[in-house]
C-alpha cells in the first residue's frame, strides 16, 4: 500500500476484509501480487495474465482468465464480460477459493458450497443461458484433451455424450424415447456433484500471517 | 587564482590518498583494513535501524513474514491425486476444479516472474530503493537516513567513480602494453598481475566484499567455470581471485574497447554476433581452447541471463557438451548491503553501475566447488541438471526447471501438451475408451 499509511487505505482495506473474507494481511499480499499482474496500472485485463508462466501450462487458461472477467462471477449482471477488473473485483474472484469456514454455521457452510459450484457451473456454460449443453461439455473435454495427439476427435464427442447421458438419468430419471434432455441446469449440477469433497478440491491455502496457514 | 589553487592542492592530496591507500595495496593484494572498519560500522548502524524499526512498527506490520513467506501455501501433490486418484475411469465434470485450482494458484503466486524482480528485504537496510513497505518511524530514523544519504551520494560515489576510473583505464593501458611482449611466462605472469590489480581496484570501487570459501577447488586450467548469473559484476567478483578466460559476444563502445585490450594479454574467447548463432563453430572454438592445457579456465554462465539470486534456473546444455571438467561455482550475494540483481529491462548498463555505486557495499559469498565431469549414460541436460542441483544447494538457493529466457519470451509449445497428454493419458488410459 505503499511507504505512507493514510486512513483512507486502512478504511478501504477493513471495507474489503468484510466484503471478501479476507484478513488484512491477506489483502496487502494480494495488492502487491495484483499491481504486479498489472503492471502498477489499477485495473487489469486480459493479456495481463500472459506473464505468467505457470498459467500457460494448464489446459482450460483461457476459461480460468475469462472466469475473472465473467459478469456473474463479479456479481454485476447475469452475462457478459468485463473489459478490465480492478482490485476489489480480483479479490472477489480470489474469495470463491478461500476455504470454508467450518466453525459456520451449516447454511453458511452450504452456501459457500454453493457459490463455489456455481463458479464452476459458469466455467461450463459459456453462454450464460443458465444451461450446460452437450455442445458446451464437449467444448470443456476438447480443452482437456487437446495436447494428445493420439485420440481423435470424436473421442471428446463420445465422452461428452456418455457423461450427458449419466447427468439426464440422474436429473430425469427414466426417459422418454424422444425426450430431449436439453442441459444440465444449475440445480442438476449441484445433485450430479452432490458428494463431491468441495472444501478439498477447491480451495487454496492463503497463509496468514500469525498462523502461518489457514487451512488444514 | 587562490580558488584554482586550492582546488588542485585538494585534488593532488586526494589523489596521493585514494593512491596510498587503495592502489598500491591492490597491487600485492594486501588489504589495509578499512573496508573492514566501514563494514562494521556499516553493520552496527543497519542492526541498530533494525531495532528501531521493529520497536516502532505497528503490530499489523508485515515486516517480519513478507519476504520470506508467500502468499499462498501450494498444493504440491500430483495429478492423479488431485482428481481423486481412480485410474482410466471416465471424465468427471469435478475434474474441472482441480485445474481451476491450479490456475488460480499460478495467478496468484508463480515461481518465474518474482525471480526477475529484486529479492525483498526482511528489514530496512537505509536504502531509499528498498522502501516498499516501511513507514515513518522516527526522527532519529530518519536523521540516520539522511546521514547515509549524504555519504553515500556525495563522499561514497566520487571516490567509487574515481577508481572505477582508474580501474578500467589501467586495465586497458596495461593489458595492450603487456600485450606488446612476445609470448612468453613473463608475458602470462605480468597479464596476470595486471588483470588482477585492476579487478581489485574495481572491487573496490564498489566497496566490494567477497568471502572466497574452499579455495582449494579453485577452477584450473584446461577446465570450464560455471556459476549462477546475477549481474555483470559477477565477472569482476570471480576474476578477483584468479584469472579466467572469459566468452561472449563483442560489443561496442566501452565494453569493445576493454574486450579488444584483454585479448591482446591473453587468449578470451570473443565472438561476433553472428557467429554466436552457430553453435557449432562455438562449441569447436571452446574446445579448442580447453584442449591447450596451458589457456586459462573458461567462464560461463549457463543460465543465459540474469536471475535475482533466489535461486537457480535452467541451465543450457551447450556448456555442458564441450567436454572437459566442470568446476561449479555458487554465488550468493547479501541483499542487505546492496542488490547487485540487474533488470535489464527496468535499468541500462549505466543506470546500474550508478546504483550499484550508491549502495551501502557489495557483500558476497563464492562456494568453489569440486570438479565435476560427464558420466557414462548421461546426456548433457541431466549433467547440466546435476551440475544446477549442485550449485544451488550449495548457495542455498532454490531449484527451478524454468529457462531463464522466460523473462524475455512465451512459454514453448511444446510444454504445454505434455500436461495435457499427462490428463488425457488417465481419463483414456493410453488410447482405448471405455
Amino acid at each position: 500500500m505503499g511507504v505512507a499509511h493514510s486512513h483512507s487505505a486502512s478504511e478501504e482495506v477493513r471495507e474489503l476484509e468484510g466484503k471478501t473474507g479476507f484478513s488484512s494481511y491477506q489483502i496487502e499480499q494480494l495488492h502487491r501480487r495484483f499491481k504486479q499482474l498489472s503492471g502498477d496500472q489499477p485495473t487489469i485485463r486480459k493479456e495481463s495474465f500472459n506473464n505468467v508462466p505457470d498459467l500457460e501450462l494448464n489446459p482450460i487458461r483461457s476459461r480460468i482468465v475469462r472466469a475473472f472477467f465473467d459478469h456473474r462471477n463479479l456479481r454485476k449482471g447475469p452475462s457478459g464480460l468485463a473489459e478490465e477488473i480492478n482490485f476489489e473485483d480480483f479479490l472477489t474472484i480470489m474469495s470463491y477459493f478461500r476455504p470454508i469456514d467450518t466453525t459456520m454455521g451449516e447454511e453458511q457452510v452450504a452456501q459457500s458450497r454453493k457459490e463455489k459450484l456455481r463458479f464452476l457451473f459458469h466455467m461450463y456454460d459459456a453462454d450464460s443461458d443458465g444451461r450446460i449443453t452437450l455442445e458446451e461439455y464437449r467444448n470443456v473435454v476438447e480443452d482437456l484433451l487437446s495436447g494428445n495427439p493420439h485420440i481423435e476427435k470424436e473421442s471428446a464427442g463420445s465422452i461428452a455424450k456418455g457423461a450427458m447421458m449419466e447427468a439426464a438419468s440422474v436429473c430425469l430419471g427414466q426417459m422418454e424415447p424422444d425426450q430431449v434432455y436439453e442441459g444440465i441446469t444449475f440445480e442438476d449440477f449441484l445433485k450430479i456433484l452432490k458428494g463431491i469433497d468441495i472444501e478439498s478440491k477447491m480451495h487454496i491455502c492463503f497463509l496468514n500471517m500469525e498462523t502461518m496457514a489457514l487451512c488444514h | 587564482m587562490e580558488g584554482a589553487e586550492l582546488a588542485g592542492k585538494i585534488l593532488s592530496t586526494w589523489l596521493t590518498l585514494v593512491l596510498g591507500f587503495i592502489l598500491l595495496p591492490s597491487v600485492f593484494g594486501v588489504s589495509l583494513g578499512i573496508s573492514e572498519i566501514y563494514m562494521k560500522i556499516l553493520v552496527k548502524t543497519l542492526e541498530w535501524a533494525t531495532i528501531r524499526i521493529e520497536k516502532g512498527a505497528p503490530k499489523e506490520s508485515t515486516l517480519k513474514n513478507s519476504a520470506s513467506v508467500g502468499i499462498i501455501q501450494r498444493d504440491e501433490s500430483p495429478m492423479e491425486k488431485g482428481l481423486s486418484g481412480l485410474r482410466g475411469r471416465d471424465f468427471e465434470l469435478s475434474d474441472v476444479f482441480y485445474f481451476s485450482k491450479k490456475g488460480l494458484e499460478a495467478i496468484v503466486e508463480d515461481e518465474v516472474t518474482q525471480r526477475f524482480s529484486s529479492e525483498e528485504l526482511v528489514s530496512w537496510n537505509l536504502l531509499t530503493r528498498t522502501n516498499v513497505n516501511f513507514h515513518y518511524i522516527s526522527l532519529r530514523l530518519t536523521m540516520v537516513w539522511v546521514l547515509g544519504v549524504i555519504v553515500r551520494y556525495c563522499v561514497l560515489l566520487p571516490l567509487r567513480v574515481t577508481l572505477a576510473f582508474i580501474g578500467i583505464s589501467l586495465l586497458v593501458i596495461g593489458t595492450t602494453l603487456v600485450g606488446q611482449l612476445p609470448d612468453s611466462s613473463l608475458k602470462n605472469w605480468l597479464s596476470e598481475l595486471v588483470h588482477l590489480t585492476c579487478c581489485r581496484i574495481c572491487v573496490r570501487a564498489l566497496s566490494g566484499t567477497i568471502h572466497y570459501h574452499n579455495k582449494q577447488y579453485r577452477p584450473q586450467k584446461g577446465g570450464i567455470c560455471v556459476a549462477n548469473h546475477t549481474s555483470p559484476i559477477d565477472v569482476l567478483i570471480l576474476t578477483t581471485d584468479g584469472c579466467y578466460a572469459m566468452v561472449g559476444q563483442v560489443h561496442g563502445g566501452l565494453m569493445g574497447i576493454i574486450q579488444r585490450a584483454m585479448v591482446k594479454a591473453c587468449p578470451h574467447v570473443w565472438f561476433e554476433r553472428s557467429e554466436m548463432k552457430d553453435r557449432h563453430l562455438v562449441t569447436k572454438r571452446l574446445k579448442e581452447h580447453i584442449a591447450d592445457k596451458k589457456k586459462l579456465p573458461i567462464l560461463i554462465f549457463p543460465e543465459g541471463t540474469c536471475i535475482n539470486n533466489t535461486s537457480v534456473m535452467m541451465f543450457k546444455k551447450g556448456s555442458f557438451e564441450i567436454g572437459g571438467t566442470i568446476h561449479p561455482v555458487a554465488i550468493k550475494y547479501n541483499p542487505q548491503f546492496g542488490d547487485a540483481f540487474w533488470n535489464s529491462s527496468k535499468y541500462n548498463m549505466v543506470s546500474y553501475l550508478l546504483r550499484m555505486m550508491t549502495s551501502w557495499a557489495i557483500v558476497c559469498d563464492v562456494w568453489y566447488m569440486p570438479p565435476m565431469t560427464r558420466e557414462e549414460g548421461e546426456d548433457a541436460v541431466q549433467f547440466a541438471n546435476r551440475v544446477k542441483s549442485a550449485i544451488a544447494i550449495q548457495g542455498g538457493l532454490t531449484e527451478l526447471p524454468w529457462d531463464g529466457g522466460l523473462k524475455r519470451a512465451k512459454v514453448k509449445d511444446t510444454f504445454k501438451e505434455e500436461q495435457q497428454k499427462n490428463y488425457s493419458k488417465m481419463i483414456v488410459g493410453n488410447g482405448s475408451l471405455n
